[in-house]
């Protein structure tokens, strides 16, 4: 299908393991109203324990199908995914998702008990007590301590999206599944928050699957970026970024990779008008 | 902009050093007693009541209006508790909100099936939506004729009545609360394992409450105008057979106005405003502080 | 496996692998990226074909039932024997006019409730007195099922109209008043500074500003009112027989079961369903359709 070219800088590679996730060749479709739509075209990819894995493009990429299959909302049409080696063929725990929408807090439940209740109900507790303990520990980490009691409605935002990403880590899954969580934030909250996601990681080493439409935030945030080209969804590039931070965003490296990946998507295709909902 | 426009003006920096608590005072004052009691919402609408029955009283003696037409509030007064004391009024009061709850809850049930069924299957759904926008708008009175036709001069006929004011309303918005929930929270759910009765119980459930709690006000509101009217029609079904006369609310108001205790009457139907207020008020209210409001959900 | 001290244990490191990047992206082998769906996909995804087939499919039961288990039909008639019925009492019988008289009742309760309700709602905005006044009489009166005022107004206007369009007012004028109000009330801020900005005051505030912006509301309000007052009408027109009253649809009802011509009542029902549908689902959906779904208001 395509030539692959080894780009400069490449590392010796890790004494390293088998894939935690495996794409392989994955084609999703989705029915509209009126049309049947195919958001990705025979995609593949591998990720490895401690990655933070990025899926970048634009809108009509497939990113968020890709995702949602991953998590398994959706069957592929043609090939398969697999976690651990296992198929991937319903919705589980293994894969927690956190989502954009701040609603993905259960109203009416404390931030506490939004935490226990996935506990419990994904099987990663026994008992009540436990499950508390461990809620405690992961609203600690996400600094929430004094709101552990509180309603969502109550949170702003970005304790909003602390409490989701605090529910994720805590079921402890064997891929964190992110779908442009701080997108509906604005700037400064969202900068904190790739931040706090940041030191998290540091914490545990934990894999993520994230997704964005922000060069810059693929970059920060991940640290092995897959570019897909829209229309359908198709891998054009999967780059390295785990040597970027936040601390290079002015640097001549940092600005030449952001152009880079911007005319790999921008210059050699011509921008289609959307013609569907985006993905 | 123009070329012989505004220039920048640019002037030095400044900055405050010391910003104290300085003599603005308090930020935050107490208002005076007698604002705080009149921004009290039961003591301005009381004062309303208070003032509306001092009218009444007033009118009516006043007035020379027939007390045929229009009692006296006092009279009004006195014929309740005569009626609360001696004539039973309580129990008869009772037995209405007995056969109200036996509908009410077996409505429920039934409206509890149908929108399970709906949610599983697409039939189901639609099967819901057909007979829902079929029955819904007939009056469960007319089917009162019918009713008696089939369970006999009884109260199997008024529950039944009563099956069909409380079931569609409570069916409709459930079910509507229902597919309103956000794809989002339906997701989480099935991303952590849940399906079938204990997602339909911790998810759905929870995050339809406020149209659940809706519906089910309805279903009350039509469950007892529905049995009122019932007890008016029914009562003058049964006005010759002597003595069986199991009676409620609504054949108290009846009889009275047949023999023309026209207290009584308005004595009866302040009953009926009575427990209609409560039930809204304190018993459904509560629930809805403790929930709903408690959660700041909202109605979609 | 809990979260043990992070320094005691052995962490995955980060697995750097080379980089690349695909030179020449080829056409999706799929012929369209979008295709359309198919004509079966398309007919039964429409709910009107799926829904119709189900009503197909429930008249079909009843025939079936009633001639094989050759049911009583003065307990439950056939189809055919309720279709035959309605054809008759439409073409040869009174029915259309004992429509006609009911819908003219309905059309005046409804209309006077609306007016009063807009006076109400106006003095309700201009003052707190008006609002508390409004709130406190509306959490009085809606309670009372509009039939138990019946009797009252039997005594107060006599056997004729008047009874029936009193009581329609009082079903009527609650629910839509108490939208309405709260509809006004729940405006946001930023639409009445806009209002005020542009120098608008009283009754045109009302009219450009919170009428338009409250209508979702309103309109909810109406068809509630609408309900409530078509439900009370039938039966008061079923009391009314009872009590040898004048001739509308309620009365066809309750004439058919007391001849115990149980066809006639199954056509008579069949009508009340018919002419709720209409005015739900053709007169008020399509002014939804006009409006809240044009603006974007509606919140299906």
């Amino acid at each position: 299908m395509a030539a692959r070219e080894q780009a400069a800088g490449v590392h010796p590679a890790a004494a390293n393991a088998e894939p935690i996730l495996d794409v392989d060749g994955v084609t999703l479709q989705y029915k509209t109203k009126e049309h049947l739509i195919t958001a990705t075209y025979r995609v593949s990819l591998q990720i490895y324990p401690a990655d933070r894995f990025v899926l970048l493009g634009p809108s009509g990429c497939g990113k968020s199908t890709l995702l949602k299959g991953v998590a398994g909302y959706l069957k592929p049409v043609e090939g398969e995914m697999r976690l651990k080696g296992r198929t991937i063929v319903e919705p589980g725990p293994d894969r927690v998702m956190v989502f954009q929408e701040f609603d993905q807090l259960l109203p009416w439940k404390t931030v506490k008990q939004n935490i226990t209740f996935a506990l419990l109900n994904g099987g990663r507790c026994e008992n009540k007590n436990q499950a508390n303990e461990i809620a405690r520990e992961y609203i600690h980490k996400v600094k929430l301590d004094r709101f552990e009691d509180t309603y969502p409605h109550m949170l702003s935002g970005g304790m909003k999206q602390r409490v989701a990403i605090a529910r994720g880590m805590a079921m402890e899954p064997d891929i964190l599944l992110m779908d442009e969580p701080f997108a509906a934030l604005d700037a400064l909250t969202r900068r904190q928050m790739q931040e706090e996601l940041l030191q998290l990681w540091e914490d545990t080493h934990f894999t993520v699957l994230f997704v964005t439409h922000s060069i810059e935030e693929a970059l920060i945030v991940g640290s092995r970026v897959l570019v897909l080209s829209p229309h359908p969804g198709q891998v054009k590039a999967e780059l390295n970024a785990h040597h970027l931070g936040h601390t290079n965003v002015g640097d001549e490296a940092f600005a030449a990779l952001q152009k880079r990946i911007h005319d790999m998507l921008f210059a050699d295709r011509i921008l289609e008008e959307e013609v569907v909902a985006h993905v | 902009m123009s070329e012989t426009g505004a220039r920048l003006y640019l002037r030095p920096e400044y900055e405050n050093s010391e910003i104290g608590a300085a003599d603005h005072g308090d930020v935050e004052r107490v208002l005076p007693l007698f604002e705080r009691v009149r921004n009290i919402n039961a003591v301005r609408k009381l004062s309303i009541v208070v003032g509306l029955v001092v009218l009444w009283e007033l009118y009516t003696n006043v007035g020379g209006v027939s007390e045929y037409i229009l009692p006296p509030f006092s009279s009004t007064g006195a014929a309740l508790l005569d009626a609360l004391w001696t004539e039973n009024l309580l129990s008869m009061i009772g037995n209405s909100i007995a056969v109200l709850l036996t509908g009410y809850v077996i409505g429920i049930i039934i409206a509890t099936v149908l929108t399970t069924l709906a949610v599983t299957s697409r039939f189901g759904s639609d099967l819901l939506g057909t007979l829902t926008a079929m029955l819904n708008p007939l009056p469960a009175i007319a089917l009162l004729p019918m009713a008696l036709l089939w369970f006999g001069l009884g109260a199997d006929a008024i529950v039944f009545t009563l099956l069909h004011s409380v079931v569609w309303p409570v069916a409709l918005n459930t079910h509507t609360g229902f597919l309103g929930v956000s794809d989002t929270q339906r997701m989480v759910g099935r991303n952590y394992g849940l399906r079938g009765i204990t997602y339909v119980t911790k998810i759905l459930i929870p995050a339809a409450f406020p149209s659940i709690l809706t519906g089910l006000r309805i279903g009350w509101a039509y469950a007892w105008r529905t049995l009122i009217a019932a007890e008016l029609v029914f009562g003058g079904s049964i006005a010759d057979t002597a003595g069986t006369s199991s009676g409620g609310l609504g054949w108290f108001i009846f009889a009275n106005q047949m023999d023309l205790r026209i207290p009584y009457v308005f004595a009866g139907l302040f009953s009926v405003i009575v427990v209609g207020v409560l039930v809204e008020n304190v018993v459904f209210r509560k629930i809805e502080e403790r929930t709903v409001a408690r959660w700041g959900m909202q109605i979609q | 496996m809990s979260t043990a001290d992070p320094q005691a244990r052995e962490l995955p490191e980060i697995y750097i692998r080379p980089e690349f990047v695909a030179d020449d992206i080829g056409e999706a082998v799929i012929s369209d990226i979008a295709r359309p769906l198919s004509l079966f996909e398309r007919l039964w995804d429409n709910n009107v074909v799926r829904k119709s087939s189900i009503l197909l499919g429930l008249v079909v039961l009843w025939q079936a039932y009633t001639v094989i288990f050759d049911v009583e039909p003065l307990m439950f008639p056939r189809f055919s024997d309720s279709a035959v019925a309605l054809w008759n009492a439409l073409v040869y019988g009174d029915l259309p006019s004992k429509i006609w008289f009911s819908i003219k009742v309905l059309i005046y309760g409804y209309s006077a409730g609306l007016a009063i309700a807009a006076v109400l709602v106006l003095w309700a905005t201009a003052s707190r007195i008006g609002s508390d006044f409004l709130a406190t009489v509306t959490a009085m009166f809606n309670p009372l099922p509009a039939i138990a005022l019946l009797p009252l107004a039997m005594l107060w206007f006599g056997l004729g109209t008047a009874s029936l369009v009193f009581v329609l007012i009082h079903s009527v004028l609650w629910a839509v008043a108490l939208s309405t109000h709260n509809g006004f009330m729940a405006v946001s801020e930023p639409l009445r500074m806009i209002g005020r900005n542009y120098g608008l005051t009283g009754i045109r505030y009302v009219a450009k500003i919170l009428i338009p912006a409250a209508f979702p509301s309103i309109l909810t309000g109406m068809k509630i009112g609408w309900a409530f007052a078509w439900r009370t009408l039938i039966g008061a027109e079923l009391v009314f027989g009872a009590s040898s009253g004048s001739g509308g649809l309620g009365w066809f009802i309750f004439e058919g079961s007391q001849n115990l011509e149980t066809a006639d009542v199954f056509a008579g029902l069949f009508t009340v369903i018919v002419i709720g549908l209409l005015v739900e689902n053709v007169i008020f959906r399509n002014v939804e359709a006009r409006t809240i779904v044009r603006w974007g208001m509606s919140r299906s």
